[in-house]
């Protein structure tokens, strides 16, 4: 019999205790597997957005950078509205590779009693903005063409070569495309020519935003600070000025959400080292026998400190299978605390993070394991004996 | 195999300084059988302590087995407990969560040595437990239990046991069949020290020592 089938033994003779200690550590470090997971796939959500978005910059508005980052991200509405005039001062600037005014608004459905979203865009420009886009079907042609969102499609069974009315507008839009799913936002819009929209919301000089791209993206700085000079009223963002207004914005709810997993883990250990404390108080003459009969004071805490170890290692463990099985929830969860997400699933298992994160619970255990180990190889044989 | 030549034991318990030996001076040979007999107090389990190498002792002299024993540091007395002396205690103290083998098998684990599944089996059988082998300790009578413990107390194939009241806790019955296994095992030649209040049985141990007030009164 190793000494580990002995420690594990040990701990299956008070299952209630080792049960519920396994499940403080268990929770802690499905807490901090989940967080860890959820920042790192946040991180590489916004980068990846961002780089979908195929600009530089955008000219939006003046107004705060959360609803630019939405805006840029997810075509959020902002009843704000730059004038078409601005497309034109950007397009007479040096290095202009591409100038796409967006028109991002609600259209009442009363035949489905909803709201569609439209977001209307220079659709010739579609594969330089969203490059990641996959189109069944193929890009209007005409003002009356659109293509339509995954989840749109899905709801109302469209598909190419349909129709959409709003009769409430008088207008009729045939479908000449379908997105396929992005996991994002952009499933949920319908797509037209920026002109169409114009016309449909009576804003015929109207833009939400106006994204640009740099022929030299060396050139970006220079050109934001002549546009801005020249100018008035709008706001530049770049996309890394996004990224990191994103990253600010989230920062708060990840300090909190790494706090609080800290706590749980401080508190998970604390109850590791009270449970073997108690388990060596109730040993102590049976620790004592140990001694008498050829323990060694290493030898007992080799023992102690395995019943540690194998108790954060077995949590570590479960807590990563935890965290796996219920991300999704953990994920809705943590999204309602962050101020923007970015779309798609982000708690996606990451080997290198679920051992680290065993790892460390380990560490925990060994550090939780020291004092008590260290204080049965202080018991003396004699208690034994002594009976 | 043992001797003690002016061995005193001195400890403080509270304010008070107690003397537990007061210069004890014995000679134990190979084989013998002896039991150890005095009142409460009397220092008889500070004697089995110090035997046992559990204890340091404050003045005189204790060879074992031809080593002197009052000089060794703890890491030479824990080979002397692995390797020459099985213990045998009152209260047994077998792990609950372990089966009859295992518990058996336990000091194997700190000798780091390890016996084949036929030999722990023989001793269980020795003390005439084959058929309990797999059972836990809550299975078992006291009288089984104590069975156990002295099987244990044999495994590391040791040339001394020391038995601290081992029939204090069993009825007569379970008293005699104890003694016997440690008669049996006389026989085989090991060296028995067995602290007892049971005066019946010291009695029929081969040489009956005690104490009183820390000093040999009758040998």
């Amino acid at each position: 019999m190793p000494f580990l089938t002995f420690a594990f033994r040990n701990l299956l003779r008070h299952k209630v205790r080792s049960f519920l200690t396994l499940v403080g550590i268990t929770a802690s470090v499905a807490v901090l597997f989940s967080i860890l997971s959820f920042n790192k796939g946040f991180e590489k959500g916004i980068v990846k957005e961002l780089d979908q978005t195929g600009i530089h910059f955008m000219v939006v508005p003046s107004g705060c950078a959360h609803e630019v980052a939405s805006l840029v991200l997810h075509g959020a509405i902002i009843p704000k509205y730059l004038s078409v005039d601005v497309v034109s001062r950007i397009r007479q600037l040096d290095d202009i590779e591409l100038v796409s005014p967006i028109l991002v608004a609600q259209l009442p459905n009363p035949a489905k009693d909803r709201v569609d979203l439209v977001y209307g865009m220079d659709l010739k420009h579609a594969r330089q903005m969203k490059p990641s886009w996959i189109i069944d079907g193929s890009l209007p042609a005409r003002d009356d063409e659109v293509i339509v969102g995954a989840e749109i499609a899905a709801h109302d069974r469209l598909k190419p070569g349909d129709m959409i009315s709003y009769p409430n507008k008088s207008r009729s839009f045939r479908v000449t495309g379908i997105l396929q799913k992005t996991g994002g936002q952009d499933d949920a819009f319908i797509y037209m020519p920026v002109k169409t929209a114009q016309l449909l919301f009576n804003k015929p000089d109207g833009a939400t935003a106006i994204g640009v791209r740099v022929a030299k993206p060396d050139r970006i700085n220079a050109v934001t600070e002549e546009l801005s000079a020249q100018v008035p009223g709008i706001q530049i963002v770049t996309m890394g000025q996004v990224l990191s207004s994103l990253m600010s914005l989230a920062a708060s709810a990840k300090v909190m959400s790494i706090s609080l997993a800290i706590i749980a883990i401080f508190i998970s250990t604390v109850g590791v080292m009270n449970a073997i404390l108690m388990a060596i108080f109730e040993r102590s003459q049976e620790i004592g026998m140990m001694r008498a009969v050829g323990a060694s004071r290493l030898d007992i805490f080799r023992i102690i400190l395995k019943e540690t170890i194998l108790l954060t290692a077995a949590g570590g463990c479960a807590g990563v299978l935890l965290a796996n099985i219920g991300s999704h929830g953990i994920e809705l969860l943590l999204r309602k605390s962050m101020p923007y997400a970015p779309s798609g699933n982000m708690i996606v298992f990451d080997p290198f993070l679920a051992a680290g994160c065993v790892g460390f619970s380990v560490l925990l255990g060994f550090l939780a394991g020291v004092f008590p180990a260290w204080k049965a190889t202080k018991i003396s044989p004699i208690e034994a004996i002594k009976g | 195999m043992i001797e003690l030549r002016g061995v005193e034991k001195t400890y403080i318990r509270g304010a008070e300084q107690v003397h537990a030996l007061k210069g004890i001076t014995l000679s134990i040979a190979r084989g013998e059988f002896v039991s150890v007999m005095g009142p409460s107090g009397s220092g008889k389990t500070t004697m089995l302590h110090i035997l046992g190498c559990l204890d340091n002792i404050t003045s005189g002299e204790i060879t074992i087995d031809g080593m002197s024993a009052s000089s060794l540091q703890e890491p030479q007395l824990v080979e002397i407990r692995r390797k020459k002396i099985g213990f045998v205690f009152q209260q047994f103290y077998l792990i609950p969560g372990l089966s009859v083998f295992d518990n058996v098998s336990l000091p194997l684990l700190f000798a780091h040595e390890k016996k084949n599944h036929a030999y722990i089996q023989s001793l269980i059988e020795l003390v005439g437990l084959n058929h309990a082998a797999k059972r836990k300790p809550h299975q078992l009578s006291g009288g089984e239990m104590q069975r156990v413990a002295i099987a244990r107390a044999l495994v590391n194939n040791p040339k001394l046991i020391l038995a601290d009241e081992p029939t204090g806790n069993l009825d007569s019955e379970n008293s005699d069949m104890i003694y016997a296994l440690f008669a049996d095992l006389h026989k085989r030649g090991l060296t028995i020290i067995m602290v007892t209040h049971n005066s019946e049985l010291a009695a029929r141990a081969e040489r009956v020592v005690r104490l009183k007030d820390g000093l040999i009164v009758r040998d």
